[in-house]
């Protein structure tokens, strides 16, 4: 048996099963030439691989329209022309043909004087690397194999392969890269699937059918473990289970201490299937509603129309619940298809979110009107992202105030009384908190981010992990100082980080006063356990002792002993 | 030989997604089809060509179809575009 350890864990529960190894594929392609008698078999072998690429393609084209646009790309007569040509012509062989006619439209592409043009390079890569591996015969999927339920061992994983999981097969996730806020932690915590990221080297032992053990609470993975051990965490196995149904039940009373006093519990989300998924758990509304997927799984910037139908369904969903929309946070690390952001030394510092949306006022313009059209049909509050100054919440102010006055000269219905939030996440934001406070509704304290910029850490950067710390005094100082300031002219004050959810943070920021708590959907029932489980009275004297510590240590080292 | 013209108006322009519907279109026709956009000529069969020409949402261009259905098959295309290619036009 073999045993790994993880310090930082990204989600709860057990995994017991067979472990189904992702490995990266790597493609060669070699120059030969071939004979002029081979020509004919060369150009059906290449028709065969454009067959299999779009047969692939028109399933995954049902839902999406980017695949839809690679479908009919793969077929396209002129990557046809070319490569059948130079089979003919030059007699090379079809992977050879199919890679230089590749690069003369890459080429092509690149050279237009239209981004959303440029761009299609990427697309014309993508197609040519499906029918490339067509060619070679190599599944794209490195899921397609699995068959039984198991636990995905894999370097890292990007969106797009877990896109491809059958999400029913997964028991949990362990990867050798990542940290607790990279995507396969996210998705892995909004379907509470058990998951370990950053393990370190597994891949040279772990091979796909050998038994595994997942302990995603602790953060430790058993390889082949012998038959007590699998006994023991089944057992443990099922009473998490049980413990997690309790919760549920528990779920339906109201959210406040045990001495009154109350505090909202709500739902992080990123499209409308995870608003789907989070409606079934006792949440009192979103307290953070990405729009960025509207943007990122388009291939063009979304129109009014479609941003207002998405809103509308979101809003609908959720009933009278509050929706907490955030303007487009694109930039940084987050990229479009369609766009093409000038290279920057620094993108988290540079040209993001709300810097973007007031440079380019159409498309912010376009969103604030979708969002006030769907306002007549729910609860929507609108929140502007990444503000350090009070010149930019006027000026957004000033955009929606446009907004409202053509909607009302168009006769077109709109929440009037729609309230304006901002997220705190850089220093400026905290240390304008006071001035803020008169300006909006509401606050809600971004922790991923606030921490990477008020400590300067890039939440990233491996070498660094360590420093990137919520707990750090700094932080927290900052939070508090966010709340103070927000109360003290009535406005609320909510956190729609992974820190609300920490197990060890909750209370302390309950004590701190924070009005509303915004996690993911599957983290709630726990949240509200241990919230419903102290009173605001401990919980107050536990922030004051915490505030007055100066390293994380030491209040960690509070908070586990209290 | 048949020629029209029409004002492409979807609000993309014949970006991947409306461009793949067109040569889609474009490919069932019988007729050697011509898409003649400012100085470049483009063959409307191809998703790629037709993307390389970067036709943007206001651009006029001149359709000629070439064959025994060519009337039938002028009219099909002007009927495409005119309606957005499934995109609908702002």
């Amino acid at each position: 048996m073999k045993k790994w350890e993880v310090k930082k864990t990204a989600s709860k529960g057990y995994a017991i099963g067979p472990a189904y190894v992702v490995k990266k594929q790597e493609v060669t392609v070699d120059t030969a030439s071939i004979s002029a008698e081979q020509v004919d078999a060369e150009i059906s072998r290449f028709e065969a691989a454009v067959e299999k690429a779009q047969a692939d393609l028109a399933e995954l084209a049902q839902d999406n329209a980017i695949f839809a646009g690679h479908f009919a790309l793969a077929g396209d007569i002129a990557i046809h022309d070319g490569v059948v040509g130079k089979i003919k012509d030059e007699l090379m062989n079809a992977e050879a043909a199919l890679m230089q006619v590749k690069d003369e439209y890459v080429v092509i592409f690149e050279s237009m004087d239209d981004e959303y043009m440029r761009e299609r390079a990427s697309d014309m890569k993508d197609v040519s690397k499906r029918l490339l591996f067509a060619l070679k015969g190599i599944d794209d999927n490195p899921f397609a194999a699995m068959k039984e339920k198991s636990v995905i061992v894999a370097q890292d994983l990007t969106p797009s392969d877990t896109a491809k999981m059958n999400m029913d097969l997964v028991l949990g996730f362990a990867t050798e890269e990542g940290g607790v806020t990279s995507h396969v932690s996210i998705i892995a915590k909004n379907m509470a699937i058990p998951c370990l990221v950053g393990v370190g080297p597994m891949l040279g032992d772990v091979e796909t059918g050998m038994t595994m053990i997942l302990d995603a609470g602790k953060g430790e993975i058993f390889l082949e473990p012998d038959e007590t051990m699998v006994a023991l965490y089944k057992e443990k196995a099922e009473k998490f289970e049980a413990f997690q149904k309790e919760l549920e039940e528990l779920s339906t009373l109201p959210s406040e201490t045990k001495d009154g006093h109350g505090f909202m519990l709500c739902a992080n989300v990123g499209n409308i299937e995870d608003i789907k998924y989070a409606t079934q758990f006792q949440i009192e509304g979103v307290g953070l509603f990405r729009s960025e997927f509207l943007y990122m799984e388009n291939d063009h910037f979304p129109t009014e129309e479609e941003q207002f139908e998405a809103y509308k369904e979101a809003a609908q969903l959720l009933g009278g619940k509050e929706l907490t929309i955030r303007t487009l946070d694109i930039g940084g690390d987050k990229e479009l298809d369609y766009y093409e952001f000038p290279k920057e030394e620094n993108p988290f510092l540079g040209y993001r979110a709300i810097r973007m949306c007031l440079d380019q006022t159409d498309i912010f313009k376009t969103q604030l009107r979708a969002i006030l059209r769907a306002s007549a049909f729910g609860y929507i509050r609108i929140m502007y992202p990444m503000m350090i100054s009070m010149d930019e919440l006027t000026e957004a102010n000033h955009l929606l105030e446009v907004c409202k006055a053509e909607l009302k000269q168009e006769k077109v219905a709109f929440d009037e009384k729609i309230q304006v939030g901002m997220m705190i996440e850089t220093p400026a934001a905290v240390m304008m908190a006071e001035e803020f406070a008169q300006k909006v509704d509401f606050f809600s304290i971004g922790t991923n981010d606030l921490t990477q910029y008020f400590l300067a850490v890039d939440r990233g950067n491996q070498k660094i992990a360590n420093l990137y710390n919520s707990f750090n005094p700094a932080v927290l100082r900052a939070i508090y100082h966010t709340i103070q300031a927000g109360h003290r002219h009535n406005t609320k004050v909510g956190m729609c980080g992974e820190f609300a959810s920490d197990e060890k943070a909750s209370k302390l920021l309950l004590g701190m006063g924070l009005d509303e708590f915004s996690m993911s959907a599957g983290e709630v029932a726990r949240v509200k356990y241990q919230l419903r489980g102290c009173t605001f009275e401990v919980a107050q004297k536990l922030a004051d002792a915490a505030l007055k510590l100066d390293t994380a240590d030491k209040v960690l080292e509070l908070l586990e002993n209290s | 030989m048949v020629k029209g013209t029409i004002t492409v108006n979807n609000k993309s322009g014949l970006h991947l997604r409306p461009a793949s519907e067109l040569a889609k279109i474009a490919g069932k026709l019988t007729s050697e089809i011509t898409i003649v956009a400012g100085d470049k000529k483009v063959n409307p069969k191809s998703v790629l060509i037709l993307m390389s020409a970067g036709i943007k949402k206001g651009t006029t261009i001149d359709i000629i179809c070439e064959g025994e259905n060519e009337e039938a098959d002028l009219k099909t295309m002007l009927d495409a575009i005119a309606s957005g290619l499934g995109e609908g036009t702002e």
